[in-house]
């Protein structure tokens, strides 16, 4: 059993998930570097990529970051997220 | 640093077909008078942290009028590939250049506008609502400038039982001018939102946030109206909140960009008003809608231009071309770029970077 937890456990802190959030009020071009500002200041996020046309942000970041940090980041620009769909990226 | 060969343009705007004149049959019958020049430069020095990431740019031009001309346009730039079009829905005159391979990012544009002020003779307007498709499309919503629910429920109140387009634009232009003011706290020239604006009673904006309560009010009631982005070029002849200079005719109009506004009688043609600059010079001036100066100018822009600014385009919620990353852009009265997908502030140009100058031939 310690054998698998030790095999398994760089996997587990290495772990990656994608996270899709809504943010139906971005209106303009630049409400999207605002979001994408935001979730990028988020400790053990990689990328994020925002778009305007879908509303959506597409975060890549450690696997275990709590919905409530990727929504209380993008309140930071004044605007409300909704968590669409989060999974673990295959390594 | 890599060096790369700059490209050089000179169009004729006025007579390249590529950019087709914005002229309406009824605007050339405006008389001219108080005729300006001025030279212009815009200077760009692109930077981002992704400096080998392809950015592109999209610089607003100022349109050809019967009440602006441009001469002697010309563009020298390191960008790999650079052109003017005007291929998008409101035919928004565009420099748009691009930059592969890393490296500096320049671009300076220069030219000359001739502008003549505008004067309308309200005289000529009839109450027919027959109106010509280029500008019925005006009368159509946009995501930020809706004509229906609260937006209509309060035209209606504001007109009461006026009758004619020109007694409902009066009226809307009084209230707007009477009810909104402005907010020196609000980013550049505001996003222009009137939906949002009416719904949460918002009366305090910049020019795009009155200027775009007003038009949306006016197409609400079906008076065609549009708001036009651009930029001071000068010295008001009025107050420096609408445009200033050194004795010498130099303006640095960095962040001068100012949004006015027009609605259409028939008979009579595109209108020219500026609601916004009411609210600024009771601001700058420290003054109130009794004083005589405010009593001035609230009723000059009603109709008139003073034409120390020019207009670049009538766009709202559209897509320019070539199409970017991010779209819709709600307005094009500021230079646009990204560096793959992300947006540079134009909010800012120091960062941006961007920086423009206007020398009037005095």
């Amino acid at each position: 059993m310690k054998k698998w937890l030790i095999l398994l456990l760089p996997l587990m802190l290495f772990a990656k998930e994608e996270v899709v959030i809504k943010v139906a009020e971005m209106h303009c071009p630049l409400c999207t570097t605002a979001v994408k500002k935001a979730l990028k200041s988020i400790e053990g996020v990689e990328s994020s990529k925002v778009t305007l046309e879908t509303k959506l942000a597409v975060v890549i970041a450690k696997d275990g970051i709590e919905d409530k940090t990727f929504l209380e980041a993008v309140k930071t620009t004044g605007y409300e997220g909704v968590i669409v769909s989060r999974h673990r990226l295959k390594e | 640093m890599q060096r790369r060969a700059f490209i050089k343009g000179c169009v004729a705007l006025g007579a390249s077909s590529v950019i087709l004149p914005q002229v309406s049959i009824l605007e050339a019958s405006e008389p001219k008078s108080k005729t300006r020049i001025f030279f212009v430069t815009n200077s760009y020095n692109l930077k981002h942290e992704n400096i080998k990431g392809l950015t592109k740019l999209w610089v607003p031009l100022p349109q050809e009028t019967t009440y602006q001309k441009v001469s002697d346009f010309k563009f020298n730039s390191n960008a790999t590939n650079a052109y003017v079009t005007d291929k998008n829905s409101y035919k928004a005159r565009t420099l748009y250049a691009e930059w592969k391979n890393g490296g500096e990012k320049l671009l300076e544009v220069t030219y000359t506008i001739t502008t003549y002020e505008r004067n309308s003779d309200l005289s000529k307007a009839t109450a027919s609502t027959k109106y010509p498709k280029d500008v019925a499309h005006y009368l159509k919503p946009t995501a930020h400038i809706p004509t229906s629910g609260k937006v209509k429920e309060l035209a209606l109140k504001i007109i009461a039982n006026s009758k004619t387009p020109l007694d409902k634009a009066k009226a809307i232009y009084a209230w707007v001018t009477e009810n909104m003011y402005r907010d020196n706290a609000v980013v550049g020239c505001g996003l222009g939102d009137a939906g949002k604006a009416i719904e949460q009673n918002i009366m305090g904006g910049k020019c795009t946030d009155i200027s775009s309560v007003f038009v949306a009010l006016l197409r609400s009631v079906g008076v065609p109206a549009r708001e036009i982005f651009g930029i001071r070029l000068g010295s008001s002849r009025y107050s420096k909140a609408c445009g200033s200079s050194d004795e010498k005719g130099l303006a640095k109009i960095t962040g001068g960009e100012h949004c006015r506004a027009e609605f259409y009688l028939d008979g009579a043609g595109w209108i020219p008003c500026d609601p916004a600059d009411v609210a600024k010079v009771i601001l700058t001036e420290k003054m109130t809608l009794n004083d005589p100066l405010v009593k001035e100018v609230r009723e000059y822009f009603f109709g008139n231009w003073e034409m120390n600014w020019m207009g670049y385009n009538t766009a709202r919620d559209f897509v320019l071309t070539p199409t970017p990353a991010q779209k819709p852009l709600n307005m094009f009265g500021y230079p646009y770029a990204e560096v793959e997908d992300e947006v540079l502030d134009y909010y800012a140009p120091a960062a941006f970077a961007y920086s423009f100058i206007s020398q009037e031939k005095l």
